[in-house]
């Protein structure tokens, strides 16, 4: 994370939601502005230098992906979320394919949200070329695909490392189960049924089994974080 | 049945049968007046050359030996039988006979030369016989009046007895038209009648009736058959949308009951945590959620066509996938998962959607096979289409279950204690029908095997062409 107050820009007629929004990302340390109308968030959206833009799909005057496809077609690039309250199947494909560079189904917690912006966010920074990760006493080496905690190797499926591997890209951070999926495993949808915390579990029985502290902690009804004990 | 006929009547079948007729009609009666006229004139310019002919020779016979020759010749003439049917006389100038066949000068032919029509009248007998005669009238060059004549009675019993074929055809073919074509549209208007009376039925009564069908294996008992099957498929749509609202208002109301209970609960005893019950509240509403977009995602397959997202996609790639996720799954229950078959089984498809079916034929199959049993998948390609086959060594499902549990919200009794909500078949079958999949069930006696057979495909471009 770079240092310093970083600007959301939030676009959503629903004035409750809004405010949720609002403070949530204003908790979380962003500075954010507010539109309440599509035209408004285009102009916003124009002018200013945003992080994020945080954009709900109906808006009244110009709709959400209308608004994306404008600023692209602007050559702005600054990366959108997408919140809806539509469907996610063909929904998604459409909002992704006008520009919009994630998506949110209504009704969101906002952990999931936060985690969504700022992946979003972290996107605009430079990505270091990092070829060994840590976090605590656990070493991932990128290059031979490789986990050691306290020295010791731990064997791992090159699927199990790579969900490994964006935890820990991600410390400190929640990641939210859906994301993992998208991001893991190319899929683009809400598992059903709990088959990522099952898959999880067995990661996290790999990596936290018989260690002094645990680094994959679970965040209820939402996804995982892995972070080093304080 | 006058009511039948008066539809029949009105019906527009009959009005455009009529139309036909009235044109064809119209059409015949300008073809028999042509041939009735130039058959006419042809018979009537005949017989006006045998007369004109028959004056050149009376003349020629004037012209060498006067007056007395001419009366020689017409003398011979009567006399021959050949001629019988034609009458001569030779007058003065103020017509009065001097020899002929023909007792006066007829009136009508007295004002000019040439040819002109007469009847003659024959005293022979009691009766006056009144014949229709055409003849040739010549002034001769000593102002004698030469009259050569012939009976067209034959003639015109001719022209009669054409014209009477013609008018009987016409009528014929009128009558007959026209009793053909009440009788083809009494005929659909009394077909078309019993489906409308079967429809105002079913629209007052209900679902339950069907069209009568007649068994003669016609378009029309093809049409009552299609409407008879789309009113089944409507009916048993109808039942599956009441089961399915039952299902929803209950597995709705038993989560948000709770959360009320427990949220009243908390309200009134302060001695709660509170972040308990928010939390546990928080899950509850995110099982409705999930069961709630797991229903519209099923919608959004089956009401919208979303081929236009197809890719080429490697089966085998995604059923690989499926299995190492849910290997852990299977490991904690015990279960042996494995897969095999063919690699590069290539198929048109959404990878997204494809995995997620797949996912809950596995899920099924490990949480409700034989714990410590086998699930196995295998995929092969075969003429051009392909075959995913999902299989356990479990209980399987009853013979009478299985045309049900495609259904949302089906549930198994046996499988009510686990969790779930009986949506994941709905969405497979509705991941199968956007891929033009059939999904079979078959007994491995002990287990069951789901089949997916995807048909043959072109394949469109691997590339995704993300612009």
């Amino acid at each position: 994370m770079t240092g310093g107050r970083r600007r959301i820009l939030v676009i959503e007629d629903d004035r409750e939601t809004a405010d949720h929004l609002v403070d949530a990302l204003t908790r979380s340390g962003y500075q954010v502005d507010f539109a309440a109308d599509g035209n408004d968030g285009l102009r916003g959206a124009s002018s200013l230098e945003f992080a994020v833009i945080v954009v709900d799909r109906m808006l009244p005057g110009i709709d959400g992906l209308t608004i994306i496809r404008k600023l692209r077609e602007n050559n702005i690039m600054t990366p959108a979320l997408i919140v809806s309250a539509l469907g996610e199947v063909d929904d998604r494909v459409r909002g992704l394919r006008a520009g919009g560079d994630d998506y949110l189904v209504k009704p969101f917690a906002f952990a999931e949200l936060l985690a969504r912006v700022e992946a979003l966010a972290r996107r605009s920074d430079t990505v270091a070329k990092d070829t060994v990760l840590r976090v605590g006493d656990l070493e991932l080496d990128l290059v031979a695909r490789t986990a050691r905690r306290s020295g010791r190797e731990i064997e791992l499926l090159p699927r199990e490392f790579q969900v490994l591997e964006y935890l820990v890209r991600n410390q400190g951070q929640v990641v939210p189960r859906a994301m993992l999926l998208q991001h893991v495993w190319d899929l683009h949808f809400d598992p059903t049924t709990n088959i990522i915390d099952v898959y999880l579990g067995r990661v996290r029985r790999k990596v936290d089994g018989q260690q002094a502290y645990p680094l994959i902690h679970t965040v209820r009804g939402v996804g995982y974080c892995v972070r080093a004990a304080r | 049945m006058s009511a039948l006929l008066a539809k029949t009547l009105k019906s527009s079948t009959l009005k455009r049968a009529l139309i036909f007729i009235a044109v064809f009609g119209a059409i015949v009666v300008v073809l028999f007046s042509f041939v009735h006229g130039s058959t006419v004139s042809y018979v009537r310019s005949r017989t006006d050359e045998m007369i004109m002919s028959e004056v050149v020779i009376l003349k020629g016979a004037y012209a060498r030996g006067g007056r007395d020759a001419l009366i020689g010749v017409i003398a011979k003439r009567i006399d021959d039988e050949h001629f019988n049917d034609s009458v001569y006389l030779l007058a003065d100038a103020s017509f009065s006979p001097i020899a002929g066949n023909l007792a006066t000068w007829p009136s009508g032919l007295r004002e000019r030369n040439g040819l002109g029509d007469f009847s003659s009248e024959d005293q022979t007998r009691d009766a006056v016989n009144r014949r229709p005669m055409r003849a040739s009238v010549d002034t001769l060059e000593d102002g004698t009046r030469l009259l050569v004549g012939k009976d067209i009675e034959t003639l015109d019993q001719f022209v009669f007895s054409i014209r009477l074929a013609l008018g009987l055809s016409i009528s014929l073919l009128f009558v007959i038209a026209g009793a053909v074509s009440i009788s083809v549209a009494r005929r659909t208007v009394g077909r078309i009648e019993s489906i409308n009376a079967a429809s105002r039925a079913i629209m007052q009564t209900g679902l339950d009736r069907r069209i009568p069908l007649r068994g003669t294996h016609d378009e029309w008992d093809e049409l009552a058959e299609n409407l008879n099957s789309m009113l089944g498929r409507i009916e048993a749509l109808m039942g599956e949308v009441k089961q399915f609202s039952d299902n929803v208002a209950h597995d709705l109301r038993t989560p948000l009951a709770r959360m009320r209970g427990r949220l009243e609960k908390a309200w009134y005893d302060r001695q709660l945590d509170d972040k308990t019950v928010i939390s546990d509240t928080i899950a509850d509403l995110d099982d409705v959620l999930v069961m709630f977009s797991s229903l519209l995602r099923i919608s959004q397959i089956e009401a919208h066509d979303q081929t236009a997202a197809f890719r080429a996609i490697d089966l085998g790639e995604i059923v690989r996938e499926v299995v190492e996720l849910f290997d852990a799954a299977a490991e904690e229950n015990g279960v042996s998962l494995d897969a095999n078959g063919d690699c590069g089984v290539m198929i048109n498809g959404d990878r997204d959607l494809l995995f997620d079916a797949l996912s809950n034929l596995v899920d099924n199959s490990i949480k409700h096979g034989r714990k410590g049993g086998r699930v196995s998948l295998a995929v092969t390609a075969n003429d051009g289409g392909a075959t995913v086959c999902v299989s356990d060594d479990g209980p399987g499902i009853p013979v009478e279950e299985r045309q049900h549990v495609f259904k949302r919200f089906y549930r198994l009794e046996q499988s009510r204690a686990t969790s779930g909500y009986g949506l994941g078949l709905s969405l497979v079958a509705a991941v199968a029908r956007l891929h033009g999949a059939t999904i079979e069930m078959l007994d491995k006696c002990p287990g069951l095997e789901f089949r997916l057979c995807f048909p043959k495909v072109v394949l469109s471009e691997t590339r995704d062409t993300a612009e």
